[in-house]
Parts: C-alpha cells; sequence; structure tokens
C-alpha cells in the first residue's frame, strides 16, 4: 500500500486477497498438524467464500506499475534508498555457526545488537515434516513493516526429504527485499504479507521442491524478478492469514545509518555484501552477469567505472570459488559447501593502494595485520611464467591476494563472452520458439480490444510510390520478363516471295548422301567385310581406308550410341559455313554418249592397218628411214653406222654402206632424176650417190659430187663448216648434226645443229658448193627444219618451245611464230598444202596448226603416253602418222578443205603396233609415207623397218 | 567493299573486284572472326569460287555483294551492343560488384531471328528443301546430356526435344513419313511434305558422349537457327490444320486434360465438317469404326503421358484429310485394324511415331498407355528379347524389325522370320536402287515377289475381322509361295538359254578369230617369237579408245572421271559378289 495515497482499488483487491490468503494458509496448518477433524468445521463458514464474491465484483484489471523514483519504488524512503544504493554497507557484525567469527547465532548478533557485525548467510533447518507449519517453518520470517533485506541468502536446508519449507516468510509491509537469494528445498518465499508492498530487486530464489509458493526467479534480472513477484504477490494472492508478528529481527547496521533506521521504529534492516559465499556454481553465469548489473543499477551514476572494475575482480573471485566448490563437493551439494567456504579477505572495502608500499593488506577483524604474500622478483616470476604452459590462465586477486588460476571452463566462458555469445556451454540461442499462447483454436476474441486502425483500410501511398517506379522500369525497357519465343505465321501469304531478291543466288547446300545396306544394323552378310579384309583397311593409309565400317548387331536393343555422331554434325556445319559452293549440273549420261561421232573408218579408207612386210638386216636400231620420190626403193641409216637402201615391193637389201659413226638422219633428193643421198652423222653430212638412175643421170651426179677444189666459203660460215671429198661430198660441221631436210628442189640442203644456237641452222647449196648462214637471228635451240613446199623462200624452223617461219629471200624476222604450248618440240611435218602443220613433242602430243587460221593449234591430240619420235604427212592421199617410243604409231586421216570456212578434219584411223615392246629399246624412232601409195613404213629401235598397208 | 567507294588503282571490274578474301572482308566489315562466322551462319552467306582466284589459292573468297550484304544487316549492331554490354558486365565483376553484374546479365540484350529466316526462305517450300541439316541437328541436340562445360543448357535441350516431338507429331498424323532405316548411326526417317522429301537422322535413345574434337561454339550457333526455323515451320504446319501453337502441354496432366479435350474435340469437329462432302456414300459401318477409333483416341488422350512422350503429342494434331495422294492412302491404311502392343526394352519413342504413321495403333508397357498387355485385341506384340516369358495366343510375337520392313517395302511382310528368337533377316536400305547399284541381296528379291504378290492377289484385307486375320495372311503367304516357285522356274530357264547363247558367241568368236589371225599375218616373217601381232581384245580396245583422241580436255576428264567412278562401283559389287560367293562355299 503506497503511504501517501488513500485506498485504492488495487489496495482493496490486495487487502481481500491477502484475506483469502491467510485463511489458506490457516487451513493449510491445521491439515499439516492433523487436527482438521476437529478445526475445519468451524472454520467452514461463508467466510471465504464472500471473500470470493468480493473479489469476483471488485475486478480490477491489472495494470498496476507502481510509481517509480530512480528506479525504486516511490514509497521507498529517501534514507533507505541511500543505504540500498551504497556500495558496501560497513557490516556491524559477523554471524558464523562455526564460531570463526564474533557471532554463532543472529540471535546472538541481535542481542549484541550495539556490537558491529556482519551477516553473511543464515540458514537453519526447519520444515513442516518436523512437526511445524508451513507457517513457523520458515527459516527467517519477517513481520515487522519497512523491513529491508539486502544481500541476504535465505535457505532452508531442511532437506528434500522433509515436506515443505519455507526459506523466508515475509508478512511485513512496505518491505524491502534487494539483491538477496531465495530457495532451495521447499519452497522459497512464503509471501503473506496484508500489505503487500514488498519489493524484490536482484535477488535469487532458489528452489528445487516443485511445490513452491512463488515462482522461480532465479535466474531472472532484477527488474523482471521485481515487476514479477509484484505480479504475483497480486495474481496469487489466494491465502490469507492473521497478522501474527512472530519473529522480529533487526540488524543494526553502520552507525551512519542507525539513526535513519531507528526512525521507523520496528524497521528491520539486513545489510551485508552478497559476496561469494552466496553464489552458486551451477548458475555461475547468470550470477556473473547479475552482478554486473546489479552493481550497475546500484552503483548509479559516480562510481560506474570504478564498480566495473570491481565486478571484474568479483568475477574471477567468484570463479575461482566456484570451481574451487565443484572440485570439492559437485554441483548438488554446493549449498553446503557455501557453509564451509572459510572467510576470505576481511580487509573490507578499503582502497588497495593504501597499503600498496606496505607488508600488510589490511586488518582482520581482531585487528591483526593480514600479511602479503612474499612477492617474487620479476625475473623468477618471468621465469616461472615461461616455463609453466598454464600461466596465461593465471590472474592475480589482489583483494585475497592470491593467484587464481582458470580452469579450461572458465576460460572458454570468458572467450565466448568475449566473442559476446551466450556464456553457457549448454545453452542454446537458437532454440525452438515455443508459443503458448493457442491461437488458432479458441480465440474468438481478438487480443486487443483496440479498434482497427485506420491504415488498414486505405491503399498505402508507399506501396502505390513503389508500383509507379516498377511501372516506369518496365516501361524503360530496364526489367526485363522471360518471354515465351514469339512464334507466329511466318510464310503466312507466298505472295510477297514472288518479287525477286536482290542478293546473289542462292545456291542451297548439297544434301548428305542416303545411306546404303552397309550402314544397316542388320547388313545381308556379303556386305560385312572379312577379317583379312579389315586387316588390310589396318595397313591403308588414313585417306584411302574406308570411312564406315559395316558392322552386325543381332538385335536393335544391342545397338551402342555412335561414336562419331557430334562429329559428323559438326563436320557437316563446317561445310555448311566454310565450303564454297559452286552449282554444279550433274552430268547423268552415259560416258560414251560423250564421245564425239566420227566417220566411219570404212569411209576413209584406203589407210595402212596391217604389217606387210619387215626389212631386217640393220644390226642396230633403224634410226632414220626415207622412201625415195619413185617409191621404188627406201633408205634407212641405223645406230650401228650402216646405210641400206631397200627396195620396197621386195625388201631386198639393195646397198649397205658401213660408217664408223653412228647415222643420225638420211634423206633421199626428192628430185626423181638425181638418187642421191644425204646422210648425216656426227658432225658430218655426206652426200652419197646411191647409183641407181640411168647413166645420163649417174654423169650428171658423179660432175656434181666432184669437188673440183675446196671451195671458198664466206667468212660468216667458214668456222662452222668445211666442204671434203670424200666418197661422195663430206660436210664436215662444227657441232653433231641432228637433222637434214632438202628443198623440194633438189638443190638445197638444210643442216640443223641442235647445239649449234644461233649458228645452229646452216643451208648447203650443192650446185655450186656453197654454204649459207640463216640471214636473220634465231633465238632458242632448232630441232627440224623444213622448206616450205610451195613458198620458194618460205623455211621453217622449229626450235624447243616454238615454230618460226621465215622468209629467206627476204632477209626478215620471222614472218610467223606458231605458239604450241608444248614443252619440247620433236619433230615437224608440213602438209602438202603448205598451210598445215603438224608438231610431234616430246610429252607424246601432236599439235595440228592451221597456219592462215592461227598462230595456236587448231588441235593438239595427246595419243602418246610416251615421247613422240616424229610425225609424217602423206604427200597425196589425207594421211598422216605420228610415231613414239611406246612402240605404237597411229595413223590418221586429216582431210584440209579447199574451202577456207572449214576446219580441217581429223579422224583417228589405226593404232599400229609390231614393234618390240620391250623397255630396252626406244621403240618406233622413224615413220615415213610411201609416196604414192597409202603405206607407211616405220623404223623400230629393234633394228626391223616394217611396211604397214592397206 | 562498299560500291560507292572505290580507292585508287583498284580494280573496277572482275574477279579482284567481285571477290575478296575472308580478311579483307572482316577488315571491312569491322568484326572479328567469331563474330563473323556467327553472322554468316544466320545470315546463311557462303564462300564463293571465283573463276580466277587472285590473292592465291589458299584463301577463302566471299562474293563483295555478300559481305556488304552482312554490313547493312542490322544484327551486326545488335552483336556489337551485345558486345560492349558484356563489357560492363565484365566490369562489375572485376570491381566485385556480383549484384550489379546480375542485375546487368538480366537486362542483356536479346535478338531475333524470325526476319533472317523469311529472308534466307522467301517461301515455305525453300524452308522444306534446306531442313534436313536442321531436323538432324535438333534431333541430335534433343538426346544430349546438358553441359555446362559445352554451354549447352538444359533449357534448349529441352527446347529441342519439343522442337522434335512437335514435328514428329505432325509427320505421323498426317502420314507424310515414307521410309525408315534403322542405321548404326541411328534411325533415318524420310517424310514427303508439299514434294519435298525431307530425310532425318535420329540417334539412338542412348547417351550420347561429348568429344573433344568438336568445336561447340559454331554448333551452338547453328543449332539456334535451326531452332527457330523448326519453330516457325512448325507453326506453319499446325496452323494447316487448325490447331494452336505452341500445343499446351507441359504443364501437369490433369491442368492439361480439359485443354487438350477441348483442343480435340474442335478438330474433331471441324475435321469432320470438312470431311461430310467426299464421306457420304461411306457406309455406316466405317463410320462408326471412325468414331470408335476416335474414342480410343480420346481414350488415350486423357491418359496423357508425361510431355517428354512423344506420344503425348500424337494426339494433338488431327487427321489431315484435306487432300490425300495415293501414297499417303496407301501409308495411312498399312497397319489399319492392327493393335500393337511395345515390350519395355523395345525403342519406344521411334515405334511410337513410326507406327501410328501408318495407321496403326499402339500401346506400350508402363504408365498411361491406353490399353494394357491383357488386351484381348492386340494383334501384334513387339518383343526385343531372346524369349518371351508369358505368351497369348491371340496374338504374334514379332520383333521390331518387322515394322520397319513392313513400313519399307509397303506390304505386311510375313512373320515367320521376325518372331522372337529368331536371328530376323538383313533390314536393308530403303534408299538404294538395287538395280542402279548392280547388286540385288537376296532379301530385297524377296520382299519383291511378295510385293508383287499384294498387288496381284487382290485379297479384301481390310473389310476382314480380327479372328480371321490369320488366314488371309497364310493365304497370302501360300501364293507368294506359289508365285515364288514358278518365278525361280523362269529364272532357271532364262540362264540356261543365257548360257546357250553364250556358248554359240564363244564358238563364233572362236572362229572368227582365227580367221583375223590369218588375215593379219600373210606374209610375216614369224620373229623371234615376239607377238607381234595384235589380239583381237587390243584391236576392240584401240578402236573404243579411238574416239577420245578426239576429244576436248575437259570432256576427258569427265569421261575419265565417270569411268573411274562406274569402275570403282562395279569393283565394289564384284566384291560383294566374291564375299557372298565365298560365304556360300564355307555353309
Amino acid at each position: 500500500m503506497d503511504p501517501n495515497v488513500k485506498c485504492s482499488k488495487t489496495d482493496a483487491q490486495t487487502w481481500l486477497s491477502t484475506a483469502l490468503t491467510n485463511l489458506d494458509t490457516c487451513r493449510a496448518g491445521f491439515l499439516d498438524l492433523g487436527v482438521k477433524d476437529m478445526v475445519l468445521p468451524l472454520m467452514s463458514n461463508n467466510v471465504s467464500n464472500l471473500i470470493c464474491n468480493t473479489l469476483a465484483i471488485n475486478k480490477v484489471p491489472f495494470n498496476y506499475t507502481p510509481p517509480e523514483k530512480d528506479g525504486f519504488p516511490s514509497w521507498v524512503r529517501p534514507g533507505d534508498r541511500k543505504l540500498l544504493q551504497s556500495s558496501t554497507p560497513r557490516d556491524n557484525a559477523v554471524v558464523a555457526k562455526d564460531g570463526s567469527c564474533n557471532f554463532r547465532t543472529i540471535k546472538d548478533a541481535i542481542n549484541a545488537a550495539s556490537g558491529s557485525g556482519r551477516e553473511n548467510n543464515y540458514s537453519g533447518s526447519r520444515s513442516v515434516g518436523g512437526e511445524s507449519t508451513t507457517f513457523n517453518s520458515a527459516t527467517v520470517a519477517a513481520v515487522g513493516d519497512a523491513f529491508i533485506a539486502r544481500g541476504i541468502t535465505f535457505r532452508n536446508t531442511a532437506g528434500a526429504n522433509n515436506e515443505q519449507a519455507v526459506a523466508l516468510r515475509s508478512g511485513s509491509d512496505l518491505s524491502v527485499f534487494y539483491q538477496c537469494s531465495i530457495g532451495e528445498y521447499g519452497s522459497g518465499c512464503f509471501d503473506f504479507t496484508a500489505v503487500h508492498m514488498a519489493w524484490f530487486s536482484g535477488q535469487r530464489l532458489q528452489e528445487q521442491t516443485s511445490g513452491s509458493l512463488l515462482a522461480p526467479m532465479t535466474k531472472k534480472k532484477g527488474e523482471a524478478a521485481n515487476e514479477e513477484s509484484k505480479k504475483k504477490s497480486v495474481s496469487s494472492a489466494v491465502k490469507s492469514q492473521k497478522e501474527k508478528p512472530v519473529v522480529a529481527k533487526e540488524v543494526r547496521s553502520s552507525k551512519e545509518e542507525e539513526d535513519l533506521l531507528l526512525d521507523s521504529g520496528d524497521d528491520s534492516y539486513y545489510g551485508g555484501d552478497s559476496l561469494s559465499g552466496s553464489l552458486n556454481s551451477d548458475d555461475f553465469e547468470s550470477d556473473f552477469f547479475d552482478d554486473g548489473s546489479d552493481r550497475e543499477t546500484e552503483g548509479g551514476d559516480g562510481e560506474a567505472s570504478e564498480d566495473e572494475l570491481i565486478a571484474c575482480h568479483d568475477g574471477s573471485d567468484d570463479g575461482e570459488d566456484g570451481s574451487d566448490d565443484e572440485g570439492s563437493e559437485g554441483r548438488e551439494e554446493s549449498d553446503s559447501s557455501e557453509d564451509e567456504v572459510a572467510p576470505r579477505n576481511t580487509v573490507g572495502d578499503v582502497p588497495l593502494e593504501w597499503y600498496k608500499d606496505e607488508k600488510h593488506i589490511g586488518y582482520d577483524i581482531t585487528g591483526k595485520k593480514i600479511t602479503k604474500k612474499e612477492k617474487q622478483d620479476k625475473l623468477d616470476s618471468f621465469l616461472a611464467t615461461m616455463d609453466d604452459s598454464k600461466n596465461w590462465r593465471k590472474i592475480y586477486d589482489e583483494y585475497n591476494d592470491e593467484e587464481v588460476e582458470l580452469t579450461k571452463e572458465e576460460s572458454k566462458l570468458i572467450r565466448k563472452m568475449l566473442k559476446g555469445e551466450a556464456p553457457h556451454a549448454d545453452f542454446d540461442p537458437y532454440a525452438p520458439y515455443v508459443d503458448w499462447f493457442n491461437w488458432d483454436d479458441d480465440a474468438i476474441h481478438p487480443l486487443s480490444s483496440a479498434p482497427e486502425p485506420k491504415r488498414r483500410f486505405i491503399p498505402s501511398k508507399w506501396e502505390a510510390k513503389k508500383v509507379v517506379k516498377y511501372v516506369r522500369a518496365i516501361r524503360k525497357g530496364l526489367i526485363k520478363f522471360e518471354e515465351e519465343p514469339n512464334v507466329y505465321l511466318l510464310w503466312g501469304d507466298d505472295s510477297a516471295s514472288d518479287q525477286k531478291s536482290k542478293h546473289l543466288t542462292y545456291i542451297p547446300p548439297p544434301k548428305l548422301k542416303l545411306p546404303g545396306h552397309e550402314e544397316s544394323y542388320n547388313p545381308p552378310s556379303e556386305f560385312i567385310p572379312t577379317e583379312k579384309e579389315k586387316a588390310a583397311y589396318e595397313l591403308m593409309y588414313e585417306e584411302d581406308r574406308p570411312k564406315f565400317i559395316p558392322k552386325r548387331f543381332t538385335s536393335l536393343r544391342s545397338i551402342p550410341a555412335y561414336e562419331n555422331a557430334l562429329k559428323e554434325s559438326s563436320d557437316r556445319c563446317s561445310d555448311l559455313y566454310l565450303c564454297p559452293r559452286v552449282r554444279k549440273t550433274r552430268i547423268n549420261i552415259d560416258p560414251e554418249s560423250l564421245k564425239p561421232k566420227l566417220p566411219s573408218r570404212k569411209d576413209l579408207k584406203p589407210y595402212p592397218n596391217s604389217c606387210y612386210l619387215e626389212y631386217k638386216g640393220h644390226t642396230g636400231a633403224v634410226t632414220s628411214i626415207s622412201p625415195d620420190c619413185s617409191g621404188q626403193w627406201i633408205a634407212s641409216g641405223s645406230a650401228d653406222g650402216s646405210v641400206r637402201i631397200w627396195e620396197v615391193e621386195t625388201g631386198r637389201c639393195l646397198k649397205v654402206w658401213q660408217f664408223k659413226e653412228p647415222v643420225k638422219c638420211v634423206a633421199w633428193n626428192p628430185l626423181p632424176d638425181f638418187p642421191i643421198l644425204a646422210v648425216a652423222m656426227g658432225q658430218d653430212v655426206i652426200i652419197l650417190n646411191t647409183e641407181l638412175g640411168t647413166d645420163e643421170e649417174q654423169q650428171r651426179i658423179e660432175e656434181l659430187l666432184r669437188l673440183g677444189s675446196l671451195p671458198e666459203l664466206d667468212e660468216s660460215v667458214a668456222p662452222i663448216v668445211s666442204w671434203h671429198q670424200d666418197e661422195g661430198i663430206k660436210i664436215r660441221h662444227f657441232k653433231n648434226v641432228s637433222f637434214v631436210d632438202w628443198h623440194p628442189k633438189g638443190d638445197y640442203l638444210s643442216a640443223v645443229m641442235s647445239a649449234g644456237e644461233t649458228r645452229g641452222v646452216v643451208i648447203h647449196q650443192l650446185s655450186v658448193h656453197k654454204t649459207q648462214r640463216l640471214p636473220i637471228k634465231m633465238r632458242g635451240l632448232p630441232v627440224c627444219t623444213l622448206f616450205h613446199p610451195n613458198h620458194r623462200g618460205m623455211f621453217i624452223i622449229a626450235t624447243k618451245k616454238n615454230v618460226r617461219v621465215f622468209n629467206l629471200q627476204k632477209k626478215e624476222l620471222a614472218i610467223k611464230k606458231l605458239q604450241t604450248g608444248l614443252r619440247e618440240i620433236s619433230s615437224m611435218a608440213i602438209h602438202p598444202g603448205g598451210d598445215n602443220l603438224i608438231v610431234g613433242s616430246k610429252e607424246g602430243k601432236m599439235c595440228w596448226f592451221d597456219m592462215d587460221l592461227s598462230s595456236r593449234p587448231y588441235k593438239t591430240l595427246k595419243n602418246h603416253p610416251k615421247d613422240i619420235r616424229n610425225v609424217a604427212f602423206h604427200r597425196s592421199y589425207p594421211l598422216f602418222a605420228s610415231c613414239s617410243e611406246d612402240s605404237t604409231a597411229y595413223v590418221f586421216h586429216g582431210k584440209v578443205y579447199s574451202d577456207l570456212n572449214e576446219n580441217p578434219l581429223i579422224v583417228p584411223l589405226e593404232i599400229l603396233r609390231g614393234h618390240s615392246t620391250s623397255s630396252s629399246n626406244r621403240g618406233v624412232l622413224d615413220c615415213k609415207f610411201h609416196p604414192r601409195q597409202p603405206w607407211l613404213f616405220t623404223a623400230g629401235a629393234d633394228s626391223v623397218i616394217k611396211l604397214y598397208c592397206h | 567493299m562498299p560500291k560507292h567507294y572505290r580507292p585508287a588503282g583498284k580494280k573496277k571490274e572482275g574477279n579482284a573486284a567481285r571477290y575478296m578474301t575472308r580478311s579483307q572482308a572482316l577488315k571491312s566489315l569491322q568484326v572479328n572472326l567469331n563474330l563473323f562466322r556467327r553472322l554468316c551462319i544466320v545470315k546463311g552467306i557462303f564462300p564463293r569460287e571465283p573463276k580466277k582466284k587472285v590473292k592465291g589459292n589458299h584463301h577463302t573468297y566471299y562474293h563483295v555483294k555478300d559481305i556488304s550484304f552482312l554490313q547493312h544487316e542490322p544484327l551486326l549492331e545488335k552483336f556489337r551492343e551485345i558486345k560492349t554490354y558484356l563489357k560492363k558486365v565484365q566490369k562489375a565483376k572485376a570491381k566485385k560488384n556480383e549484384e550489379l553484374a546480375r542485375l546487368l546479365l538480366t537486362r542483356q540484350p536479346t535478338y531475333k531471328l524470325d526476319r533472317l529466316i523469311r529472308e534466307r526462305y522467301p517461301t515455305f517450300i525453300d524452308a522444306l528443301r534446306d531442313l534436313d541439316d536442321c531436323l538432324t541437328m535438333v534431333h541430335l541436340f534433343a538426346v544430349l546430356p546438358a553441359s555446362d562445360r559445352e554451354n549447352l543448357e538444359v533449357k534448349r535441350v529441352h527446347n529441342c526435344r519439343r522442337l522434335s516431338h512437335e514435328w514428329q507429331a505432325y509427320i505421323s498424323r498426317t502420314h507424310a513419313l515414307r521410309k525408315v532405316f534403322v542405321s548404326v548411326k541411328g534411325i533415318y526417317y524420310q517424310a514427303e511434305l508439299e514434294g519435298q522429301k525431307i530425310t532425318w537422322l535420329t540417334p539412338h535413345a542412348i547417351q550420347q558422349v561429348f568429344t573433344n574434337d568438336v568445336d561447340f561454339g559454331v554448333l551452338l550457333t547453328f543449332l539456334e537457327f535451326y531452332e527457330t526455323l523448326l519453330a516457325f515451320i512448325n507453326f506453319k504446319l499446325y496452323h494447316s490444320l487448325n490447331v494452336k501453337y505452341p500445343p499446351i502441354l507441359d504443364s501437369r496432366l490433369e491442368a492439361l486434360a480439359a485443354d487438350l479435350y477441348a483442343l480435340s474435340r474442335y478438330i474433331d469437329a471441324s475435321s469432320r465438317g470438312m470431311t461430310v462432302e467426299p464421306k457420304v456414300d461411306a457406309s455406316s459401318s466405317s463410320q462408326s469404326n471412325d468414331r470408335a477409333e476416335s474414342e480410343l483416341r480420346l481414350a488415350q488422350l486423357q491418359h496423357q503421358l508425361p510431355s517428354s512422350e512423344p506420344g503425348a503429342l500424337m494426339h494433338l494434331v488431327a487427321d489431315k484429310e484435306v487432300e490425300e495422294d495415293e501414297e499417303t492412302r496407301t501409308c495411312k491404311s498399312l497397319f489399319k485394324d492392327l493393335k500393337f502392343f511395345l515390350s519395355r526394352e523395345v525403342p519406344r519413342e521411334s515405334l511410337l511415331f513410326v507406327l501410328p504413321a501408318f495407321g496403326g495403333i499402339v500401346s506400350w508397357e508402363g504408365e498411361g498407355a491406353p490399353f494394357n498387355e491383357d488386351d484381348d485385341s492386340i494383334t501384334h506384340h513387339i518383343i526385343d528379347k531372346p524369349s518371351a516369358g508369358h505368351m497369348y495366343l491371340s496374338r504374334e510375337y514379332v520383333q521390331p524389325q518387322w515394322i520397319y520392313d513392313c513400313v519399307n517395302a509397303r506390304i505386311i511382310l510375313p512373320t515367320e522370320k521376325y518372331l522372337v528368337g529368331r536371328v530376323p533377316p538383313p533390314h536393308l536400305s530403303p534408299f538404294v536402287d538395287n538395280e542402279a547399284e548392280g547388286y540385288v541381296p537376296d532379301y530385297a528379291e524377296t520382299i519383291k515377289r511378295l510385293q508383287a504378290a499384294a498387288r496381284n492377289d487382290v485379297l479384301p484385307l481390310p473389310g476382314v475381322g480380327k479372328e480371321d486375320l490369320e488366314d488371309p495372311q497364310n493365304l497370302l503367304y501360300a501364293g507368294v509361295m506359289s508365285r515364288t516357285e514358278e518365278a525361280e522356274a523362269a529364272k532357271t530357264k532364262k540362264k540356261m538359254a543365257e548360257l546357250e547363247k553364250q556358248y554359240h558367241e564363244e564358238l563364233k568368236k572362236e572362229v572368227t578369230g582365227i580367221e583375223v589371225d590369218e588375215e593379219a599375218t600373210p606374209m610375216v616373217e614369224e620373229g623371234e617369237g615376239e607377238e607381234s601381232v595384235p589380239d583381237a581384245s587390243q584391236i576392240e580396245q584401240d578402236t573404243a579408245d579411238m574416239p577420245t583422241l578426239m576429244m576436248s580436255r575437259k570432256k576427258k576428264k569427265l569421261y575419265e572421271a565417270m569411268k573411274m567412278g562406274q569402275k570403282k562401283k562395279s569393283e565394289s559389287v564384284e566384291r560383294i559378289k566374291q564375299r557372298k560367293k565365298n560365304l556360300k562355299a564355307d555353309q
């Protein structure tokens, strides 16, 4: 009850409930004493009912908050407040059972009230079991009004085996319990105060039995405990008891406060420092915290810093104590250990610097000096610290003058606290939250009767702003959403596609080849290569090896994944974008239809087609042959150095000349009445008299072939040519002569020296025994020469690459240059008409030039695989032939039309074989047509001359 | 090089002005090679072969017009934009601002390819013509595992799968499938759409493996284009059937069922409306048959499969009964009145595609099947095991190859050779023209005879009920047997005649040969035992070769190439024949 105010509704309620509580306590007492049969009937009046009803009528919602002042209820008098706020009240008397202190019992202490003492701990053993009521079982019963307790542990040590026992019974009005610990065995606090104005602050209620009358308040902070206790005291005030002061204990505390206490007549005050002795090891951390906080609330403004320091000390001190206790007795029995702990330093609250330089730390209660421990010198202590691995756990306690070693658990605790975690190892900060209130089932009423706020009914302004922000972001495209693929009718109308695209023509990629039987998973067995073939594949080059080797699987389910699937797909893709595409028309025709339609060979007869005669007699390869113009004789020169004349139709050898050197070339004079022979061998050209004509002719020939004296030559040719008289005439050149050719008139004779370069071609005039060089400069190495059959002055020279036509009379540069495009010309022949020329080459090609048409070949035929040795035109028939080192001779039909618009007709007619094909020989070396008949002579390297007839 | 700007000294015309090498192109476009590749791939630009390679043979040449076409491509700008944007992201990442980087990546600029598709394929036919590669690729990627390393996302694989199933559903429903070939590489399908033959390859449904020698960047660029192309083509195809695209399938079954039902009802109604006129004279029985079929289809719809099954799509698309050519009709009715049941181990996806395409009704072992294994009306049970467990007498147990062979032959083949546990006859490629190839495998002959038999002996197959289904087959088979015997006899006779003829010819040749010899050597003094006289074959070859002399070089080359090809072909045929002979000799 607030003494400053008159009775309020709350007070009435409190009174009523206290009355009820008293009644109940009374009844409980009777029950305990076993006299219920006698007393209870007497008590069964309507008093309790009436009180209950009144209570029900006078229903006050509990929203009482006591007026407070500086953290204390307003009714606590300022003097008392100061007393409580002081950090360490001086004790006036110390009570200890074992007699180590001045008083054995509190009673004694009270009796000797005038002496100074200090109440540290009070415990006794009395419980209901031992024939006393709950009411009387209390260890301490506070009855007088304005009772103040500070730093006292109230404990009933009657033990768990006895029944309910009360540690503290408070029946005093306006009582203050500050930093008190209440509890252990039996109910903690039995509060039956009629005027419940008790203020509990910073106390612990300890209890281990379930039947506590006051809810346990351990591990709660001071204020919380305070509020809690008040709530309890109001709401659970169901017991009433007549106020009956039994024990009044007063401890007069410090002198200076005495008068204050005396003012309030029956005020009682228990003062004492709640030092470590009152603490239990098992609620170490809460104590630790509580202490700190308590100190702070206690300390108020001024002493905060110092208090903190002390709190630290206390903490460590407590810790040590706790560990000691634990070591000796274990957690459960810690209460008893507290009794046995010897009093520690009794210096009191004296600043230590007062004794800084002294040998003692202070005085004990009897005035004796408490000596300091002997200090180690620094070096020793340092060495000691270095040796001791546990040194880091050691702390020096100045107050108690001793070294304290922290246990592992404690250091762990400290570490945890430094980290800001919950200090106790078993404490789970994230324990699942248990919601004790049942929200779902029975909640028919709202929790709060407050009206619904307006904000629930109007749209949120901030939400609207946020929405606008998002809308803008979406419009700007800053926020995007996963869209569905937008597919629509792309080829809706194909009318637009008619317009021609401006781009290049699209060439569609070729389709892949469709698989054949061999790709089947189960191909016919003949498609699978045998083991031998597979082994052969292994030996092949990578490129030649077949890309796909057929395999056979017995069932569909046994087909494995195709390992090249990705690779092939990738190759195809590379082809699609990397390969140049060209549109090609695929020709699906019979290849035979590509062959040109040639006129029938039968219509082009006669032509030589079969071997008719062989002329044998030479021992070496026949290098050159030359039929005479009548067609009766044929001359041949051989590599064995012999020149022979054969009768064409019989094959009889008429004449033989034997020379020392191999014959290169023989040429019969084209004049019919002038049967002489030009033979080229080595560096010489020899004009031979064949002695075939009539006597008259013979005479002329002999006359011609007789050199009176060696002819005088121009100085231009003198160094390269010299004439000699031999069997006929011998013209000696400065280089080997490879080719000789007669002018159609039979007077001029051209000789070619391949190695002679610019002086390689000379022309001899037989009638005047003269020699002349070409009047023009020549390029390249000469191969062979020709006199034009119709034009007198026209002279044709074939060099290795080209053919040049000169007019000797005009002495000009070449009037025509024929570009053959061949690699190396080997021979040349001119059509008797004079406009067409064939050129044979060493790469097996033959070119037909139409000199009127172009300087390029009209036709190039690649008919021989090897060098062409010679080519020849027939003088009257439309035939020409080529012979080659591959031992064959080709006969062509080569018709030249007099109509200039018409191109010459070239038809291959026959391939003439028959000469030895052995590789040591060099095939057919020369071929010549018969002058009148469509016959062909071929001279083979196998020393045989053959005549092919139609 | 743009047309309006020509640096001094550069050619005005000719190959040098018309073509540029790739590096020139890169320079003028100011892009890197990767970007250029991507552009070329999506634009369909390929190198061209100039007549004269001005810069040398080892260069790739692009036409100037193609390059300027690329230059004006809006996509080029877009790619550049993306590139710069990615730099922004990179910057954020470098500053450890992951949040910003993530945010930026969500807002990346995107591009679309639809315009390019229209540009490259102005008409639908054009697109269909080039569809082979597209389908093969999409089908391949539909079975690939998604891979982080290769940048292949799960989403794309799923998309490929969806697209391929949509395509198959359309083909199956319109009965456009023509040929199927099971090869080692996969299964080839050929469909005919708007006169275009479209062939594609689907890999076997086995986990594919990644190989290291593949450039996935290029592949994925192609795939990107192909995905878009196939989506548009599918849209067009579904549109032509009046079916909504994309089909709503991928959500839960229950959620879909109503939708599908409504859709199928709608399709049914529209298709019935269309077909009323031509079907006026159709008998009521066929009508009821149709009804029953549609009912069944509905039943199948109700038991929808998970969306990944192609079967789920099959029933979406209604029959396209507008104009059907002869072939489509035969394809449609090939498996009519046959009911198939697929065993667990057969390739279900393929058969679920093929069987409905040829008019069969199909169910399978597993969840969502339209009917169960114990259904009495099942006529064929497809099984790929060495032996079947419990066998129903009312149905035939055949290997899956039978279906593919039937499809290719277009007749119901006798099942004797394909029964469970037997080694099936060889599976032949339907893409080969045996006559042109020069070698006809035995089984191809057999099939040909069976086909002829089926054509001649017109058996009223469709009208026959199920109970006497065995009989017509037996009948058919008997007919076939008699016909084969006949054919065999004719063949032997022909062979005999040929032999006789050959003998006569040889005789004649011998006689003439002697004559020739006599003619050729009338008065030759026989020399040193040398073969001076060319034999007849040599002469023949000479006369054959003679005209080739007169051919132009180009033609000659062509001729030679063709000859070489022919020779190769004939050689391979010879080899096969030889092998066959050897095998026969071994047996």
